[in-house]
């Protein structure tokens, strides 16, 4: 099998990941649950694993990072920490509905800052005209998971910054890819998951939580902290980690993170960006496959989305998966992204990549839609 | 033997200055607290040598890890000392 779905998870993970889990499984209990060996060997590799993410994000401190099941539960603290019910937010056109759900539930009075695919500055000047007093939050994913636009969270970090409304930024696509730092932007918060650009195992996110923030947990429970006090602690990473902690995932994770620093995030963009280079210049030859992609690819990083009129795209991944191809046909659960672009009523094709793949893996999927179009 | 007992409120910060220790030289153990050092239960003390209390305060203090209290172990007696 050919793996191009990274941005639903990366597949393919550094050996080393699996190494970890199994060693966790044998030699950690839980982290803040005890003074015993295993209880202290598990608080070690939970520190060691928020620590290198610190490092890698720009956080002052270890603290300030907290784990969760995936990115889309790290939004979710994110946004009800934020948004008040009925509250307001300023999106971007190209948000998941990890997003628009969440704020859905919350009844939000929500504003969107669209533009047309890979136009950053018409994105800035989006998101210039509806940022103002009694905004409660700004969200932003820094890359689509439908077409690769890389969105331009620092111009949009700085007008949040300059009129003082907070930024949650969702990172699902960009964490180890693209660079990202916490410090810098002055963001609320940056959520993102483990299991894709980190290369940890799934079932593994992170929230990243800014300076001064006081996140309010989704779950109360055991934090193995102040256990008198009937309320949840007041200090983080605690205050949202009730209940016992995904062990062999965060083992795994820490492996994936030491993966992604060795590797060093602009080599993995390099690569990726060719590959989706690659991509969108073959499929662009094959006649009738609209390819949504600008010569040279600027503005996107390692996805890339292409339709065949009068084909649905379910059917064309359906062909690819038969041809030993994996890829993500349909609406990829952003319904929004899907509308401004003017993909809605047909959804995409979407190819993404990590930093496993080789060109000749793009070079084979381009022969296989062209044997699913001769047919 | 006699130690210092610095207490912190949970394992993530006992092991923050742990290495802020660690980095400045001076050596220390993790351990949980004994329940009549916290008024809130389940806590974590970090133990060094009282010969290492000068230097460890103000490297703590200057980390944004003040300590929550400081207690003195001599065998099975603890007394709180006051900061």
């Amino acid at each position: 099998m050919i793996y191009l779905d990274s941005a639903a998870t990366t597949f393919q993970k550094p050996p080393t990941v699996a190494r970890a889990m199994t060693e966790a499984l044998a030699s950690m209990s839980s982290p803040g649950r005890g003074g015993h060996p295993l209880a202290m060997r598990a608080a070690d590799t939970a520190f060691r694993c928020r620590t290198e993410l610190a490092e890698l994000f720009g956080l002052d401190g270890p603290e300030g990072v907290a784990f969760t099941l995936n990115a889309t539960h790290a939004l979710n603290i994110a946004i009800k920490s934020l948004v008040p019910p009925g509250g307001r937010a300023v999106i971007s056109g190209y948000e998941h509905n990890a997003v628009t759900r969440p704020l859905t539930a919350l009844k939000a009075k929500v504003s969107v800052a669209g533009g047309p695919l890979f136009d950053q500055e018409a994105a800035v000047r989006a998101f210039d005209e509806l940022i103002a007093p009694g905004v409660d939050v700004v969200i932003c994913n820094h890359v689509s998971n439908v077409f690769g636009f890389v969105q331009p969270v620092e111009k949009v970090a700085a007008l949040c910054r300059s009129r003082g409304v907070p930024l949650i930024v969702d990172a699902s696509q960009s964490a180890g890819i693209l660079p990202i730092n916490m410090k810098s932007l002055g963001a609320a918060y940056i959520a993102m998951p483990g299991h894709k650009g980190l290369y940890g195992p799934q079932g593994t996110g992170v929230l990243l939580c800014g300076d001064g923030q006081t996140p309010r947990p989704l779950l109360e429970g055991g934090t193995g902290s102040i256990s008198l006090s009937q309320e949840m602690p007041d200090f983080l990473p605690d205050r949202l980690e009730a209940g016992t902690h995904n062990m062999p995932g965060i083992a795994g994770l820490l492996a994936g993170v030491r993966f992604v620093r060795r590797q060093g995030t602009q080599a993995v963009l390099r690569h990726e960006h060719a590959l989706t280079c690659r991509t969108a210049e073959s499929l662009r030859r094959l006649p009738g496959v609209e390819v949504f992609a600008h010569p040279g690819c600027p503005a996107q990083a390692g996805v890339v989305s292409f339709r065949v009129p009068g084909r649905d795209a379910e059917t064309v991944g359906e062909g690819l998966a038969r041809r030993g191809i994996a890829v993500r046909a349909g609406l990829h659960c952003a319904p929004l992204a899907h509308r401004t672009a003017g993909t809605l009523d047909t959804g995409t094709v979407r190819v993404s990549f990590s930093a496993f793949n080789i060109p000749q893996e793009a070079d084979r999927l381009a022969e296989a839609v062209g044997d699913i179009l001769r047919r | 033997m006699e130690y210092d007992l610095i207490l912190a409120r949970s394992v993530t910060y006992a092991q923050r200055m742990q290495r802020a220790l660690n980095r400045a030289g001076v050596r220390s153990q993790l351990f949980r607290a004994p329940r009549d050092l916290t008024d809130l239960g389940c806590a974590y003390v970090v133990r060094i040598s009282p010969y290492d209390l000068g230097t460890a305060l103000p490297l703590l203090r200057r980390e944004g890890l003040g300590p929550l209290r400081i207690y003195v172990q001599r065998g099975g007696d603890i007394q709180e000392v006051g900061l």
